[in-house]
Order: C-alpha cells, then structure tokens, then sequence
C-alpha cells in the first residue's frame, strides 16, 4: 500500500471512534437544545421552539444560583489548589530521599476514584463520628457540634477542601516539570548576590513559571466546571442548592425532571462558557511566549 | 541548591504533607476492617474483621458482579481504544497529512466538552435501541473520553522515538505496515502500556456514564457506593470495604507507572 493512502487509513478506526462516540452525540444534542422534549409525555421530541430553552434560563433563578454556585468554586478552587502546587513544587524539588517519597504518595489521590473521594470526606465530616470534624473539635472546643455538610457556606468550604486535596497534588507534579525546566543561572547569581529567598521566588522563579502556571490553571478551571462525582457523593447539591454546581443542575434538569431540551441547551451553555475561557486562557499564553521570545 | 526553610522545618513539613495526603485514605481502609461499633466510635484500638468484605461480597451487595462490570468494561474500553488510538498517533506523529492541524484542533477540542453533554444524547438513543443498563453502552460512552486522549498521549511517546532505524529499513525495502509493526510498536511498547493504564483508571473510576446508563444489572464499582446510602443511614464500613475493592487495583496500576504519570494527564493539554 502507498503511504498516501496509508496515512489516512491508520486515522480511520481512532476517528471513527471519535466521530461517532462525540461528535455525532453533539450535534445530536445541539438539534435537542432546541426543541421542546418532556420525556415524561414523549418518547419522540415534540417540536421547535428556536432560542427558548436557553431564553428561559437567562430568567431562572435555580440555573442563575447554580451559575453562582459554579463560579465561587472554580474561582477557589483553582487559586487555592494553584498556590498549593506551588508552593509544594517549590518544596518538593529538592533531591533527598524524603522527598522522592512524598512525590509518590503525591500520586494516590489523583488515581483515587472521586466519588469515593467524595464519600470518604462526607464520612469524616459526619457531625456524630466523624474523624475530621470530632478532632477538629477537639482541638477547637468552640467548633463542637458544629454542622459541617448541613451548612451551605461549610458544605461549600469542605467542597473546595476535598477538590483541592484531590488536584492540588497533580498540579504540584506539573509545577515540578516547570521548575525543571526553567535555567538555574540567574537563581543562583542573585543567591551569590545575597538575595533574599522572598525575592528570588517572587522576582525570579515565579516571573519564568507564568506559562507553566497559565497552563496549570487552564486545566484546573476547566476540571473544576466539569467537576461532578463529589457533589454528587459528598453533598447532593446541598444543603438546599448551596453547593448545586452547573454540572449537577444540568444532571438534575435532565434526569430528575426528564426536561432533555432545556438540559441540552443548558449543556451548551455550560461547553460555551469552557471554551471561552480556554480560548482565553490560550490567547494570554500565546501572547506571553511572543513577550518572551521578543 | 535552594533551601527556604531549615533542614527540620523541611522534614516536619513533608511529614505533614504525607499525613495530610494519606490520612483520608488510611481512614478508610482502617473502617474497612472495623466492625460497625468500631466504626462509628473512632476508636483506633479495635479487633481487625474481614467480615465487612464478607457482607459486600453477598446478598444484596453483591460486589462481585459490579467488580465484574467494572473489569470487562474498563478491560473492554483499553482494548478498543488503545489499538486504534495507536495507529492513529503513529499517522499523526510520521505523516505530514493533509488538514492534520484541523484534525488535531478537532481531538484537542474534545476535552472541552464536559461529559454531560455527551451523555444526554447517549441516554436518548440507548433508550431507543433498549441499550439501557447494559456493559456495551458503557463501554460505548467510555471510548468518547478515552480514545481521544489517549491518542494525544501516545503520540507523544512515537514522537519521542527517533527516525533512523524507520528509514533505514524502508531503505532495505520493507514495506511501512512492517516498519510499525517491527520497529515502531516495540519501541513504543512501553509508552503504549502506560497509556492504556491511564485509559484503564479513567475509565475504573467513571461515574458520571455509569449513574445515569445503569440501573441494576451493568452498574459498576463507584455507583455501587451509592448504594450503601440506605433508610438506615451510610453504611460506612460496607462503603470502605467496596472502596478498597476500588481502590488498590489503581493503586498498585499508579505507582507501576509513577514516573510518567504527569507526563500523561497533561499530553493532551500543554503542547
């Protein structure tokens, strides 16, 4: 066989696969976001209704809390796992035995299933016995009996806790690829120099981990609007709908109230604010390597 | 060679760092062999039972037919994907193909499309096709994750595999459906394992496909938690003992390919 014909041959199977299993599925639901489709009446979709699926959510309430809800975890969420990384990268890239263990062990929450996560820190969180919130008051007697997972603003808390001792780990390894990557000439003529370690970490590293770090928050932003195992295991969506992120509201308009038009368009809206962020977040990196290369 | 903190400091704060990281998951497996009184009064001083493992593995858990699930549909899933992925990356990694870029924007763009989305259309036509509740629909929804990811992955590992030997065989006459076969796989072998160990823990630890694609007879390990959530309140020491069965296959999968795990996760993201 030529290799022109070739080449294409070999890309058939792998994007058959990815044809049929994503990109058939989309357009699929695209056509769905605009129609009218109660599954509890209808087995077939019953008819367009152009832009009022993703009218009616610019006016409800329950999709705009969710909105919210969604933006106060990405936003703490990924600056919190970000400095963590960080800092542990920071930490970690030294060479010592110590050190490369605590490297391995940064590996398990990551190939930890997070719905068992989830369930792991609801169990520890348990007001009567769990381990997390009886130690907690043990130490700090005026937290005793507090409600931790019955408290909208500490269910949310304990969210951003388990999602960060989930990625943050991660994270740490792909800041270490960046430190290693970065020259070590300038570091260490400001060391000679007498530099302060402050200023060597805010004045010289961090300026050259900007891309690295850029990266790494992409990928923690678009994991973190995704995220849905642990609202499911941890908090389902409560108390109330304090911890209801887009994701789950989605989960919910679909397959609770069986509404698949509305739950389409919402999908896209929800594939429409990550890719715009990506986008984003691409267009800051392309412009920072021009800045650097210039 | 940086130091922030003092030699102790630095010992002290990795320790912490190992505690904080691994408390979550010893608790766990510590409630796994904790009888019930032992597990709901925190006490670290109890009598070790395998009897939690006994009650999952019997009426009405039956763990066993959700580890069954859990194993054909992630074992499945790899040997699906992985085959196809790698002739894939092989096409793109060698070949300067026409609309290559195009096709790449269009495996990249995949990762940003949250599974929701996805599975909302899968419902609807496994519904009609009365594929409900079945491996094969897992299986199916699975491949539209995986197969692009693993594409980006292992083409970085065929990138990194120099050309010389390629060429110098095809000088010699045999044909390139003999080069990838000869040359290209066994040298990839050990990156084309690894890939598909990351395909199998993503696909292990799957939830989202599975709670909504699954009832009773196809549901697999992580949705089999949920079902410890009953009137009488969470069983914890049924939930650990499932979330071991869980957990330490991946484990053991993670640390065997602990070098190159973050080299994995980020192909299709950083490049």
């Amino acid at each position: 066989m030529r290799d022109r014909s070739l080449q294409y041959f070999l890309l058939v199977p792998g994007f058959l696969i990815v044809l049929a299993t994503t990109f058939y599925p989309l357009a699929y639901s695209l056509t769905t976001a605009f129609r009218e489709w109660d599954l509890t009446q209808s087995r077939r979709p019953e008819g367009w209704v152009g832009l009022d699926n993703f009218i009616r959510a610019t006016g409800e309430s329950h999709f705009l809390n969710s909105l919210w809800v969604t933006i106060i975890f990405v936003i703490s969420s990924v600056i919190l796992t970000l400095v963590i990384a960080m800092s542990l990268a920071l930490l970690l890239r030294r060479k010592g035995k110590m050190h490369t263990f605590t490297r391995i062990i940064l590996i398990l929450p990551f190939a930890m299933s997070p719905a068992l996560i989830g369930v792991s820190f609801r169990f520890m969180f348990n007001p009567e016995f769990g381990v997390l919130s009886n130690g907690l008051a043990a130490v700090f007697p005026a937290l005793e009996g507090t409600p931790w997972l019955a408290s909208p603003d500490l269910a949310m808390a304990i969210l951003v806790v388990t999602d960060v001792w989930h990625w943050a780990p991660y994270m740490t390894f792909m800041c270490l690829g960046g430190l290693a990557s970065i020259p070590r000439e300038t570091e260490e003529a400001a060391r000679i120099d007498g530099a302060s370690n402050f200023r060597i970490i805010f004045g010289i590293i961090l300026p050259q981990m900007k891309g690295v770090l850029l990266v790494t928050a992409i990928l923690k932003t678009i994991f973190a609007l995704k995220m849905f195992d642990q609202v499911v295991t941890l908090t389902g969506g409560g108390p109330g709908t304090s911890t209801e992120t887009l994701a789950y509201f989605i989960f919910n308009v679909g397959f609770e109230w069986y509404d698949m038009g509305y739950a389409s368009a919402l999908a896209w809206i929800l594939t429409a604010i990550m890719m715009t962020i990506s986008i984003w977040y691409v267009r800051m990196l392309l412009s920072e390597r021009k800045m650097a290369t210039a | 060679m940086m130091r922030i903190l003092s030699w102790w400091a630095e010992r002290a704060l990795l320790l912490l760092i190992c505690t904080v990281v691994l408390f979550p998951i010893a608790w766990m497996f510590l409630t796994a062999f904790k009888r019930p009184i032992d597990a709901y009064s925190l006490s670290l001083n109890f009598q070790p039972t395998l009897d939690n493992f006994a009650t999952v593995f019997s009426d009405p858990w039956n763990l066993e037919e959700m580890v069954l699930n859990s194993v054909i549909v992630a074992g499945v899933t790899v040997l699906i994907a992985v085959p196809c992925a790698s002739l894939a990356a092989y096409s793109f990694s060698r070949f300067r193909v026409k609309g290559r870029k195009f096709l790449f924007f269009l495996i990249l763009s995949t990762q940003f499309i949250p599974a929701v989305v996805i599975v909302l259309p899968f419902f609807l036509m496994f519904r009609t096709l009365d594929l409900l509740d079945t491996r094969i629909a897992l299986i199916i929804v699975n491949l539209a994750i995986v197969t692009p990811f693993v594409i980006w992955m292992i083409k970085g590992y065929i990138d990194a595999i120099p050309t010389d030997s390629e060429e110098a065989a095809m000088i010699d006459g045999a044909s390139r459906l003999r080069v990838i076969k000869d040359i290209v796989l066994p040298m990839a072998a050990p990156g084309i394992l690894t890939s598909s160990i990351f395909c199998f823990i993503l696909t292990w630890n799957e939830f989202l496909f599975s709670l909504i694609l699954t009832r009773r007879d196809a549901v697999t390990l992580p949705v089999g938690l949920v079902s410890f959530r009953t009137e009488r309140g969470d069983l914890w020491e049924l939930m650990s003992a499932a979330g071991v069965m869980i957990t330490v296959p991946i484990f053991i999968m993670a640390l065997m390919i602990q070098k190159h795990f973050t080299r994995g996760m980020t192909a299709g993201a950083v490049k």
